[in-house]
C-alpha cells in the first residue's frame, strides 16, 4: 500500500538467529513494554530479550496478557504486544484477541510454534493457532524464512494501525527462531498514508444536516481511535447538534457538555434513545450499529435519515442503509465539515428539557452503598487524570452511566466483546502505558475471579493500580435477567461463597480494605485513592441492585424500563 | 438469487482459508467456488448465496476487499439466477 525503504544497517554484519531477529525488530518498531508468558516453542526468544531494551512483563496466564498489551495500546495510542508460547499458550490468547478485534485496537500477537517440520503432525503442544484466529485477526503470518522477519514485523505494526486498527498475529516455528540468518538486520519503513477528505460526500452530508430539523451525532469508538477527538469537539460546538455516545465513545465529548446527551443503548439515558428515536438525521460518527447500541434493529431511529462518517468502507450500510456515506479518515472529514448556522434550537431545548428531566438521581434510601453514587464520587474525586479500566456486568454498566469522563483515554471497557476477566489485566496494561494517571479497575466479583492472579503481576513490579471492587455476591446482569425476563428462576448466578477478597488481595501482597456502608464510601474512597502503591477497595453492594434504565434484548430503544 | 464474486488472492499461509471463513461468516452459502493458478497469485470465483435477505453481496464484496492478500476484485458481483 505504501512503499517502503529499506534502513541501511548500521550494526554489525555477524549472522544473527531468528529469536534475535525479531526482538530488534521489535526494539525498531520502539516497542518499549511487552506482556508475555514463556514456554517450550517460544525459548528462543526469551532467550534473546535478556539484554534487549523492551521491558517485558511477565504475566501469570496468556489471557492476562492480550488484555494488558490492549489497555496499553488503547492508554498509550501505540501499538500493544503480547507474547506466548505454543499450543495452550496461544489459546489462551485468544479471547483477549477477540477483545481487540471486536474494538478495534491495533495489537501485535506473537506465538512460538513447534517447528516447522512438526507442525501438521500433532505434535506436543501442538496448534494451528494462525487457523484458530483467522476470525478474530486483521491478518496474520506463519514466518517460514528467518530473514522476512524483520520485514513481516514491520508489515504486521502497520497493518495493525493502519485505517480501522485491530490485532494481528505473527506464529514463528520454533526451527525459524534458532535458524541463523547471515543478512544484516533491515527494516522496511512505512510511511503513514495519508487520508485525504472526500469532499463531494462531505458537500452532500453538510446539505443533509441543514436540511435537517431534528439532527443528533451518533458518535462511535472510532473518533477516539482517528484521534478526531478535538475535531469532533469543534465540530459539536460550532453546530449545537445533540449528541449521543455509544459504550466505546464515553468521554470523546465531556460528561455534562451542554447538548450531550449520554450514552445510547440497552443501558443508555431515556434522554440520548428518545432524541435518536425521534431524529430526522443521523449523523454517525465512526459507529457500527451494534445491537446493544440500536436496540431492535428494524425500529431504530425510524425517521432518521443516516449520514455515515466511518474510515472502514465495509461498515456503511452494512446493517442500516447510508444515505450519504462519507468513507475516509475522521480527523480529516470531520475537520472538513461545515454545514453553516443551523436552526435547530427548539430541537435542542427538547433535548435538553428532556436530559435535565430524566437525569440519574442519587438518594437511594438505606444506609447500604449505592454504587451509582460511589462511581460517580470516585471519578469526580479522581479528577481528570482518572482511568477507569472496567470490567464486565452490572458494575461496567454503572461506571459507564455514573462515572464523569473527560476524555475518552478515561473509560477503557471490553465494549465489543464483553469479556469477564478484562479489568485487572486492563489496568495494569493502562498504569505501565501512563504512569501518570490514577487508573482504577472497576470489576465485579465474578469477573474480578477470571484474571485474580494478575494481583501476583501488580506485585511484582509494584503496579500502583487501584481496584475497587463491587461485591454483590452473585453475577448481577445475568440474576437481573433471570429476574426480569426468565420468572424469577435463578440459575447458577450465586457466588455468595465468594472467598474474601480482602485477605486474597493481602495473601497477594496487595493492600486491602472493605467498605460495607455508605457512610464508610467517601473515607474509602480517600484511602484508595491515596494508597502509596496497588490497593484494593473491596465494596459490599446489595445483591438485588439492578441496573437502570433497560431496554429488554430484542427491543425497541423506544421501550425502556424503569427501576421500582 | 446468487451472486459470484470474483477475487484474485495471494498464497500466503491461511488465504484461503481467510476467504472462505469469511464469506460463510458473514452469512452466505458457497454454492461454488473455482480455483485458477496464476504464478504469484490465485484466481478465485465464489458463489455464494446469503442465507437470509438481509445479508447484502455488496457490503460482503467490501469486507472481502479490506482482506490482506486479495490484491483485486474483478467482477464486482455478477448476478445471476440461482438454480
Amino acid at each position: 500500500m505504501t512503499a517502503a525503504a529499506l534502513k541501511q544497517p548500521d550494526a554489525a554484519t555477524a549472522p544473527q538467529t531468528g529469536a534475535r531477529l525479531l526482538v530488534s525488530s521489535l526494539e525498531a518498531m520502539g516497542v518499549d513494554v511487552l506482556f508475555g508468558y514463556p514456554g517450550g516453542a517460544i525459548m528462543p526468544v526469551y532467550d534473546a530479550l535478556t539484554g534487549s531494551s523492551l521491558r517485558h512483563i511477565l504475566v501469570r496466564h496468556e489471557q492476562g496478557a492480550a488484555f494488558a498489551a490492549d489497555a496499553y495500546a488503547r492508554s498509550s495510542g501505540k501499538v500493544g504486544v503480547c507474547m506466548a508460547t505454543s499450543g495452550p499458550g496461544a489459546t489462551n490468547l485468544i479471547t483477549g484477541i477477540a477483545n481487540a478485534m471486536m474494538d478495534s485496537v491495533p495489537m501485535v500477537c506473537i506465538t512460538g510454534n513447534v517447528a516447522t517440520g512438526l507442525m501438521g503432525t500433532d505434535s506436543f503442544q501442538e496448534i494451528d493457532i494462525l487457523g484458530c484466529t483467522l476470525p478474530i485477526v486483521k491478518h496474520s503470518w506463519i514466518v517460514r524464512d528467518a530473514a522476512d522477519i524483520p520485514s513481516v514485523v514491520a508489515e504486521a505494526f502497520r497493518v495493525a494501525k493502519e485505517g480501522r486498527p485491530g490485532p494481528v498475529l505473527i506464529d514463528l516455528p520454533k526451527d525459524i527462531q534458532f535458524a541463523e540468518v547471515a543478512q544484516p538486520f533491515a527494516a522496511p519503513i512505512f510511511n503513514d498514508p495519508v487520508e485525504a477528505a472526500d469532499h463531494a460526500a462531505i458537500r452532500e452530508a453538510e446539505a443533509a444536516i441543514r436540511a435537517a430539523e431534528r439532527p443528533v451525532l451518533y458518535v462511535g469508538g472510532g473518533v477516539k481511535i482517528a484521534g478526531a477527538v478535538d475535531e469532533l469537539r469543534a465540530f459539536f460546538g460550532r453546530t449545537g447538534i445533540p449528541a449521543v455516545a455509544t459504550l466505546n465513545a464515553l468521554g470523546t465529548i465531556p460528561t455534562g457538555a451542554h447538548g450531550f446527551l449520554g450514552m445510547i443503548g440497552m443501558h443508555g439515558t431515556r434522554a440520548a434513545n428518545e432524541a435518536v428515536q425521534e431524529a430526522d438525521l443521523l449523523v454517525v460518527l465512526g459507529a457500527r450499529f451494534d445491537d446493544r447500541a440500536t436496540g431492535k434493529l428494524a425500529e431504530f431511529a425510524p425517521h432518521a435519515r443516516i449520514v455515515h462518517y466511518d474510515i472502514d468502507p465495509a461498515e456503511i450500510s452494512k446493517l442500516r442503509e447510508a444515505t450519504v456515506a462519507v468513507v475516509g479518515d475522521l480527523k480529516a472529514s470531520l475537520a472538513a465539515t461545515d454545514p453553516g448556522p443551523l436552526a435547530i434550537d427548539p430541537w435542542i431545548m427538547r433535548c435538553m428539557a428532556r436530559a435535565q428531566r430524566h437525569a440519574a438521581r442519587y438518594d437511594a434510601p438505606g444506609d447500604g452503598v449505592y454504587a451509582p453514587a460511589l462511581l460517580k464520587e470516585l471519578s469526580e474525586r479522581a479528577g481528570d487524570d482518572f482511568v477507569a479500566a472496567c470490567d464486565v456486568g452490572q458494575h461496567q454498566m454503572w461506571a459507564a452511566q455514573h462515572c464523569r469522563f473527560s476524555r475518552p483515554e478515561a473509560h477503557l471497557t471490553s465494549g465489543g466483546l464483553g469479556a469477564m476477566g478484562f479489568g485487572l489485566p486492563a489496568g495494569l496494561g493502562a498504569k505501565l502505558a501512563r504512569p501518570d494517571a490514577q487508573v482504577v479497575t472497576i470489576a465485579g466479583d465474578g469477573g474480578f475471579m477470571m484474571n485474580i492472579q494478575e494481583l501476583a503481576t501488580l506485585r511484582r513490579y509494584g503496579i500502583n493500580l487501584k481496584i475497587v471492587l463491587l461485591d454483590n455476591a452473585s453475577l448481577g446482569l445475568v440474576r437481573q435477567w433471570q429476574s426480569l425476563f426468565f420468572n424469577e428462576n435463578y440459575s447458577e448466578v450465586d457466588l455468595s461463597d465468594n472467598p474474601d477478597f480482602v485477605a486474597v488481595a493481602q495473601a497477594f501482597g496487595v493492600e486491602a480494605f472493605r467498605i460495607s456502608r455508605r457512610e464508610e464510601v467517601s473515607a474509602g474512597i480517600q484511602r484508595l485513592l491515596d494508597a502509596p502503591g496497588p490497593c484494593l477497595a473491596h465494596v459490599v453492594i446489595d445483591p438485588r441492585e439492578n441496573v437502570w434504565p433497560l431496554v429488554p434484548p430484542g427491543k425497541s430503544n423506544a421501550e425502556m424500563m424503569e427501576g421500582a | 438469487m446468487s451472486d459470484t464474486i470474483h477475487i484474485q488472492i495471494d498464497r500466503a499461509d491461511g488465504s484461503l482459508q481467510r476467504l472462505i471463513g469469511l464469506v460463510e461468516r458473514r452469512g452466505f452459502h458457497i454454492d461454488g467456488l473455482s480455483l485458477t493458478d496464476e504464478g504469484v497469485m490465485r484466481r478465485a470465483a465464489i458463489t455464494v448465496r446469503g442465507r437470509d435477505d438481509s445479508r447484502c453481496a455488496e457490503v460482503l464484496r467490501r469486507q472481502i476487499d479490506r482482506l490482506i492478500g486479495v490484491s483485486r476484485i474483478d467482477a464486482v458481483v455478477m448476478q445471476s439466477e440461482a438454480a
